[in-house]
């Protein structure tokens, strides 16, 4: 099959910098700040990479250089179409980003801020479809319902307003509007973060079920190594930009090439009371910043 | 000997919401204590009561919710057996109690400092009201205070307003404000929710070194079992505003009697224990 020789996405060198704060609030002025530095990875159709880190390391940035919410600073971002067409994400015209959007897809981490609190959900379901003219009137209805259920949701409930949802069957609500598209990238930024464990741990099993049903690749963008550890073929950490350590989750967690990993690592609460958790993390992160430089 | 009295006793605690006929049932029977120097887990989650129970020992809850029945004990040392549910609102002894002897962390270390007063301010305030120590000395203890919760630079961040500090800087702040006055009680609610895995690491240590050095008994809400494994001597899971099931955190954990233990427990991701 050629999807498993080419990679459906293949970044090359990425980099995105700001430039500095015209304030210089906190940073010194004059200087601009790297966020992405010189990223390079591929994604396999079918697959979800786990993109880890702490807050500030470029996690996001990187995400959203991939879907062009700003045009990063260098590289490329090759991503292959479902006709087999190429399109680099990084450099493509804002016209040719608009044919391409429909096949990458993105979940935010906050439901109560992704959703306009204005429209119903069949609006804000069928919004995609309006957007790219792609159905109207009782067709486009139909879609919505059809995404709506596959999602778990009652069809029923199209006519009703976010806040008569809770925080689950919102990110579900999201869900369905990232899927009426039909993506083969879904980016998950956080995507479960502010769910209660119960709930985290239903839409987790729903996008492993969505994944297959949609044969879905995901980037799944979060903090939480658990989480990680649950649904991810490989795991990219990064760090203050650049990716230290890109490896199969199974490895990553048994046996982290890098310290950065290991640190980070330890500093996960197990709920094994056995497993030590590791309180010095400042620490041994100090050290570590002293040997390799900042 | 006869055993100590625990620091703190709540028994029978119900909390309603609304006005009689039409009121809602926050806590149902709350019943727990924490020994000298112990940790207790309160778990659960989101409307659970958590929150709610703590609020109800700062005798904080806002109306309309109330307590009805039940009684909330404080075997304190300095100041002796105070039932904190027969107090007035405006009991003096309520003023020593919150921020004195019973002191809180917030989760939103964003919102639990005040914008427009500089982080050191905001720490002295704490001692000034419940300490009789002057401008010069209160600021030196501040001082100390923040460069003991690895505040560096603190004589600079002392005039630094909070939304100078990063995050984790600020839930520092907020734990020096919270134990400058050596409480016999910290309530931590949620105390790591918005932080880093890192961040997180570091402040739950900091929060047991500080337990160690002053002996106090911290009452930790938290939904990661994880961080209950780590840091509790004892759990309390709450559902629906009751509590369904307590004891040893290694009992609890390992050997779960209730269902609703089992199902939260299961749905931690990436659990490596097995159960049973």
């Amino acid at each position: 099959m050629n999807h498993a020789v080419q990679p459906l996405l293949s970044v090359r060198g990425l980099c995105k910098s700001f430039p500095p704060s015209s304030r210089g609030f906190f940073r010194p002025r004059g200087s601009s700040f790297q966020a992405v530095d010189d990223v390079s990875f591929t994604l396999a159709a079918g697959e979800t990479l786990g993109l880890v880190g702490e807050s500030g390391a470029g996690k996001t940035t990187l995400a959203r250089c991939l879907l062009r919410v700003f045009p990063p600073s260098a590289g490329q971002a090759l991503f292959r179409l479902p006709g087999g067409r190429i399109v680099d994400l990084a450099r493509i015209s804002a016209r040719e980003l608009k044919s391409v959007r429909p096949h990458v897809q993105m979940v935010f981490q906050d439901p109560f801020g992704s959703l306009n609190p204005r429209m119903t959900v069949r609006e804000i379901v069928g919004e995609p479809l309006a957007v790219h003219g792609l159905a109207r009137g009782t067709e486009r209805d139909d879609r919505v319902a059809d995404s709506l259920r596959r999602v778990g949701l009652m069809p029923e409930w199209r006519s009703r307003y976010p806040h008569a949802f809770s925080g689950g069957q919102r990110q579900r609500i999201a869900i369905a509007r990232a899927l009426i598209m039909r993506p083969s990238l879904l980016v998950l930024d956080e995507a479960t973060a502010s769910l209660d464990i119960s709930v985290q741990a239903q839409v987790l099993e729903l996008l492993q079920e969505l994944k297959h049903e949609f044969r879905l690749t995901y980037l799944f963008v979060t903090h939480n190594l658990d989480v990680v550890q649950n649904i991810c073929n490989r795991v990219a950490v990064m760090r203050r930009g650049r990716i230290v350590e890109l490896a199969p989750t199974a490895q990553i967690f048994a046996a982290p090439a890098r310290a950065y990993t290991r640190i980070l690592l330890s500093a996960v609460p197990s709920t094994d009371p056995d497993v030590p958790m590791n309180f010095a993390v400042g620490d041994e992160l100090a050290r570590l910043d002293a040997q390799d430089g900042p | 000997m006869k055993p100590e009295a625990p620091l703190l006793e709540v028994d029978g605690l119900r909390v309603v919401i609304g006005a009689p006929g039409g009121a809602a049932e926050a806590l149902r029977d709350v019943s727990f204590c924490i020994a000298r120097g112990e940790t207790l887990a309160l778990v659960g989650e989101s409307g659970s009561g958590k929150t709610m129970t703590a609020h109800a020992i700062m005798r904080l809850l806002p109306p309309p919710a109330r307590i009805t029945d039940g009684r909330i004990v404080l075997h304190s040392r300095a100041e002796g057996e105070i039932d904190l549910t027969a107090l007035r609102d405006k009991a003096p002894v309520l003023r020593r109690v919150r921020g004195g002897l019973v002191s809180m962390i917030f989760q939103e270390p964003m919102t639990a400092l005040s914008p427009v007063h500089t982080v050191g301010n905001q720490v002295m305030e704490a001692i000034r009201v419940h300490r009789d120590l002057d401008r010069a000395d209160a600021r030196r203890r501040t001082l100390a205070m923040l460069e003991k919760v690895g505040i560096p630079d603190s004589a600079r961040r002392f005039d630094c307003y909070p939304h100078e500090l990063s995050g984790g800087l600020r839930q520092r702040a907020i734990i020096a404000m919270a134990l400058v006055c050596r409480p016999e009680l910290l309530i931590a609610d949620e105390p790591t929710a918005a932080l880093d895995l890192t961040i997180q690491a570091q402040i739950l240590g900091l929060i047991r070194a500080f337990q160690r050095e002053i002996g106090c008994s911290v009452l930790l809400i938290t939904h990661d079992f994880g961080i209950v494994a780590h840091v509790a001597d004892r759990v309390a899971v709450l559902h629906l505003g009751e509590v369904v099931e307590s004891g040893k955190t290694r009992e609890i954990l390992c050997r779960p009697r209730h269902p609703y233990t089992r199902a939260l427990l299961s749905a931690q991701p990436g659990r490596r224990t097995r159960t049973g």
